[in-house]
């Protein structure tokens, strides 16, 4: 019997045979109807073997020259990054934008905006796996290595937004000789401490446990016996025995189950810095949910960017089809139409309210001063997502290129609508003002991205970009499984009992 | 001829319901001291082989609680006892205020401790396992069945018997020394 007639997923060879539709077979149904399936997740006609050449290939390779190429740009942003937090330490807060009234600037929206871009990769991770969406098996290990990245930049904003990042340490709570002098435990800004430690560290832990079973197979291919070593150490000598698994699984779902209500509250508790405040245009009850969806919204638009460099690049397309594009396009345009309604949905309540403050602060966002940051964001964020009504939209992978940047620029410019527009015009005419951003904004914004970059690079150089074993279990066995007697992977047994 | 040294006896198996029903005759024929090594966990695997559902959701919980107790300690120790401050007077003990650090805390006990202790007991709660590093194909494509030279049934003869009657391919001795090392 060959492949093909063992299971239809064996001739789905690439993305131009996907449809984003099920394949019927006639007359395959269990009383002689047709039999409706879902589309491989891997086409290709894979074998195990293979997702492991394909994989781990580029681990194992020199670095082509495209990778040292983008590498060298994303270490050129990473250093001006450097410069410019060396400067602002050296010189003082000064040399940014932020004054009075505009006393939360770059700095804030930058660090919303990256907390939000990592949020996409814990909802791949923990939340598509309770809904057992398994074509998140694709994306998820990239998607979780994209938070852990966005979350180291989004660190490092609230620090230097101290202004003494010197003293950051002074917000641990820990016994101490400064009285003891305690952090104030009913503060927003001490509840962003834990969350956003607990969210890197959580997120680091459960990418980790992913990795296990993928660093063996990385070390199971090592020609080298120090790489062997060392991948045998980093994955703690996994076997791929059976009564290891048993825990293992147990505890990715306990992850998964407690990573879920945790990217809630990450971002909730960061949508609390200005909701807890007694600013109009902060201080509504929307906040917790119009941030997490927008943080949805904003971390899929940067893995469609990711993922679409990342299948070109390292030949992934057998992997991360036309149909798991499709899919985050799907959640794209759903998270960015509720993104929208809460657009609206303010504007309703600062109406409905009645109150004077909030009427005119939102007046103010949509046709004041900042009406063009406004209008990039709706446009961006509310209207360009409409695109994927239409399912050929959906599969051009430069439209979801375009729009997902497109999407990026657009969340950039709603934390800078929220945290510009409320502040630059509050309760007294007499001390309204206006922000612009310094040199030395727009350096640490932009250096902040060759942070992320290059530690996206390092990643996608030295690990298993997919999730080796999480992709093999939804291929189909016949397809994927290896050839009777076939063994060319086996090392020299001891002792041949049998054949 | 059997090395004094055997660790025990592999056979490879090359599809996951192959794997399934093999574990289940290993089990109904008396061998206690076995495993499976396979590239990715497999359903149904866990009663063919006779295992219960994993301890771990309890450790989590378990740690879950800590996290709690040591959220809530230290906050009302600090706003409550230690410093207490006055924000236009509204009471020390502000217990909604605690709430987003607690659930933090309890997460980051109970995550990290989990994923600790699961790694701890994949290799503790287990049987004995072929020599480290012991070149298997697990981790690539085959599902390979590992029976531990000190299951009471041993004897290596029988077992080799047993695994081939059993349909496995490539059923070979492994030594204790690391004979099977790449």
């Amino acid at each position: 019997m060959t492949k093909s007639e063992m299971s239809p997923y064996a001739t789905v060879m690439d993305d131009s045979q996907l449809t984003g539709s099920p394949i019927v077979l006639a007359g395959a149904g269990p009383y002689g109807g047709d039999l409706a399936i879902a589309e491989p997740l891997v086409t290709g006609g894979k074998r195990w073997a293979e997702v492991d050449r394909d994989i781990c290939l580029h681990t194992e390779q020199f670095p082509t020259r495209k990778w040292w190429l983008a590498f060298s740009v994303a270490l050129a942003f990473l250093s001006l990054l450097v410069l410019a937090l060396v400067t602002l330490f050296y010189t003082g807060m000064g040399i940014a934008g932020v004054n009075q009234p505009v006393s939360w600037g770059s700095f804030i929206i930058n660090f919303v905006f990256w907390i939000g871009i990592g949020h996409a990769g814990t909802l791949i991770s923990a939340v598509l796996y309770l809904f057992r969406q398994q074509w998140r098996t694709g994306i998820n290990r990239a998607a979780e290595a994209m938070t852990l990245f966005a979350v180291a930049c989004a660190g490092i904003f609230p620090v230097i937004h101290l202004g003494r990042a010197w003293f950051a340490y002074w917000l641990v709570p820990y016994p101490n000789a400064r009285g003891p002098l305690w952090v104030n435990f009913n503060s927003p800004l001490a509840w962003d401490i834990f969350a956003i430690s607990t969210y890197g560290l959580v997120s680091l832990a459960f990418w980790y446990l992913g990795l296990l079973p993928d660093l063996a197979t990385v070390r199971d291919r090592a020609t080298h016996p120090w790489r062997r070593s060392l991948y045998n150490a980093m994955c703690f000598g996994w076997n791929g025995s059976h009564r290891a698994w048993r825990h293992y699984e147990s505890a990715y779902m306990v992850l998964a189950g407690l990573a879920t209500p945790l990217v809630f509250s990450v971002h909730t508790i960061v949508s609390f810095d200005f909701a807890t405040s007694v600013m109009p245009g902060w201080h509504t009850t929307i906040f917790p949910p119009y941030f997490v969806i927008g943080a949805i919204f904003s971390g899929f638009a940067m893995v469609i960017t990711l993922m679409t460099f990342m299948r070109g690049y390292f030949g992934l397309k057998n992997y991360v089809t036309l149909n798991h594009m499709e899919d985050m396009a799907k959640i794209l345009m759903l998270t960015g139409m509720l993104v929208g309604f809460a657009y609206s949905t303010e504007f309703f309540m600062a109406w409905y309210s009645g109150s004077e403050w909030e009427g005119f602060v939102f007046k103010n966002r949509a046709f004041g001063p900042y009406w063009w940051a406004y209008a990039i964001m709706f446009t961006c964020n509310a209207i360009i997502p409409q695109l994927f009504w239409f399912k050929a939209l959906r599969r051009n992978t430069w439209v979801l290129f375009v729009v997902s940047i497109l999407v990026n620029v657009g969340m950039w410019f709603e934390r800078y609508v929220i945290v510009v527009t409320s502040l630059h015009r509050d309760y007294l005419p007499s001390s309204w003002g206006m922000y612009a951003l310094t040199f030395w904004d727009y350096a640490i914004l932009f250096g902040s991205f060759g942070l992320f970059f290059t530690l996206f690079l390092l990643f996608v150089r030295f690990l298993p970009v997919v999730a080796i074993s999480e992709v093999k279990g939804v291929m189909d066995p016949k397809v994927a499984r290896a050839p009777q007697g076939d063994r060319p992977l086996v090392v020299p047994a001891l002792q041949e009992v049998r054949s | 001829m059997t090395p004094a040294t055997t660790a025990g006896i592999l056979g490879d198996f090359y599809e996951p319901a192959d794997a399934v029903t093999a574990a289940a005759r290993v089990r109904a024929a008396g061998w206690t001291q076995f495993d499976f090594l396979t590239p990715f966990p497999i359903h149904g695997m866990d009663e063919a082989m006779g295992q219960k559902r994993s301890w771990i959701p309890w450790a989590s919980a378990a740690l879950a609680v800590g996290g709690i107790l040591f959220a809530q300690g230290l906050q009302n120790y600090v706003m409550v006892w230690d410093w207490p401050l006055n924000f236009g007077g509204k009471p020390f003990f502000s217990w909604p205020a605690f709430i987003p650090i607690t659930f933090e805390a309890m997460v980051f006990w109970s995550a990290l401790g989990t994923a600790f202790i699961a790694i701890v007991a994949g290799k503790k709660d287990s049987v004995p396992q072929p020599p480290p590093m012991t070149a298997t194909g697990a981790t690539v494509d085959r599902f390979v069945l590992w029976i531990a030279a000190t299951d009471p049934k041993w004897d290596a003869a029988e077992a080799a018997r047993f695994v081939a009657s059993l349909g496995a391919d490539h059923v070979r001795l492994v030594d204790a020394e690391g004979g099977t090392h790449a």
